[in-house]
């Protein structure tokens, strides 16, 4: 029982982070969608099954938050390359603010506990 | 374009097919794009195989994407998808309940065409399901909203068959074989009616009398069959409709007797 209620908490908190990871791994430069979920499966945890990235990089572009273009490739046909929007960079700025407020702040409960 | 063997052509096409029909309907996730996105994934993961691809090969590849079916959060899929996992997934003894709530909308909604056929399955599935949860001694709680409704209306249809059917058949036999040759009817308009209201009641309170025997009679199967709605019915209750009709017949017969 309590195996599954820690799957289930796994679950969600991958959920709630893939987002968050996918816009951070195009933050420095443009990937296109095969790298971008290699980068990812190197994650520990994150990512479980390869497909449920694509999905949210469709997500991501059409809420804005990113934008795709085609560039030639030599190894094959054209490939579609993502690249972070303005509104993009602005809503990762704030979410990775938020992210690493939410990461000291369990980070001090767990010091408190150990005292 | 990758060259592959029939069978890893098949199972890819298979594939494809299934994350299609996942991702119709999504709310905010472009199935086009999504699938642009998988068949490039599986180009490059594939572009260094020499020769044409086999099924293992791609069948490794599919299993790292994953099954399309876990791919979507649960707010991203069309409510009647969402809805037709609640069933599949709901516990077993959920299965024939549901089961039995969607034989009775299709009876609805499939009135015209095949209605009254799917809802005889219904009340069956229902009732089977009632005497399951009664066996188990457990209460049907929210469950009861799945399989009542098939059973109420059955039970709603053959109340008024009882009540109703065989008095007005017998009415319009009459009415079709002239009241004038059958009986001594008034000719003013008042005594036609008195007669026309006397004769329907007399039909209808005799026959009450005697559907009311008869359900007293067969009290038990009638009680099993429409469990548990008729759980409360008992004798006594037939003999209230016995003595309706026992009135009803009674006072159209004074109409009867005072036509003129």
């Amino acid at each position: 029982m309590a195996d599954l209620s820690f799957d289930n908490w796994m679950t969600q908190l991958r959920k709630g982070l893939l987002e968050l990871a996918v816009l951070n791994t195009i933050a420095e430069a443009p990937l296109y969608g095969y790298d971008i979920v290699r980068r990812l499966s190197d994650v520990d945890h994150l990512v479980i099954t390869e497909g449920t990235v694509y999905p949210i990089l469709s997500r991501l572009k059409n809420s804005g938050l990113v934008e795709t273009y085609l560039e030639e490739s030599r190894e094959g046909p054209p490939r579609k390359y993502y690249r972070l929007s303005t509104r993009g960079r602005e809503d990762l700025h704030r979410m990775n603010q938020h992210w690493d407020s939410l990461h000291h702040a369990i980070g001090g409960l767990r010091k408190e506990r150990k005292r | 374009m990758i060259e592959m063997t029939p069978a890893a052509r098949e199972r890819l096409d298979n594939y494809l097919q299934r994350m299609r029909s996942e991702l119709r309907g999504a709310r905010s996730v472009l199935a086009d794009d999504v699938e642009q996105s998988v068949r490039e994934h599986i180009e490059i993961e594939l572009e260094l195989a020499e020769g044409p691809v086999g099924a293992t090969e791609v069948i490794g590849v599919l299993d790292r994407l994953g099954p399309p079916e876990r791919w979507l959060a649960d707010e991203e899929r069309p409510a009647w998808r969402q809805w037709m996992d609640r069933i599949s997934t709901a516990p077993d003894d959920w299965r024939l309940a549901y089961l039995a709530f969607g034989l009775f909308l299709a009876s609805l909604l499939l009135f015209q065409l095949i209605g009254p056929m799917l809802i005889i399955p219904a009340m069956v599935a229902s009732r089977a399901y009632v005497q399951l949860a009664r066996d188990r001694n457990e209460p049907l709680g929210a469950r009861a909203w799945l399989v009542y409704p098939s059973i109420a209306l059955v039970l709603a249809f053959a109340v008024g068959m009882l009540l109703i059917g065989p008095p007005l058949g017998a009415i319009a036999f009459v009415m079709q074989n002239g009241f004038d040759r059958m009986f001594d009817v008034p000719q003013n308009t008042i005594g036609q009616l008195r007669f026309t209201i006397g004769m329907g009641g007399v039909v209808f309170g005799s026959w009450w009398i005697i559907a009311a025997g008869f359900c007293a009679a067969f009290l038990r199967p009638i009680r099993f069959i429409f469990a548990p709605l008729l759980d409360a019915v008992h004798r006594k209750h037939f003999a209230v409709l016995a003595g309706i009709g026992a009135l009803v017949a009674a006072g159209a017969a004074t109409l009867i007797i005072y036509r003129h």
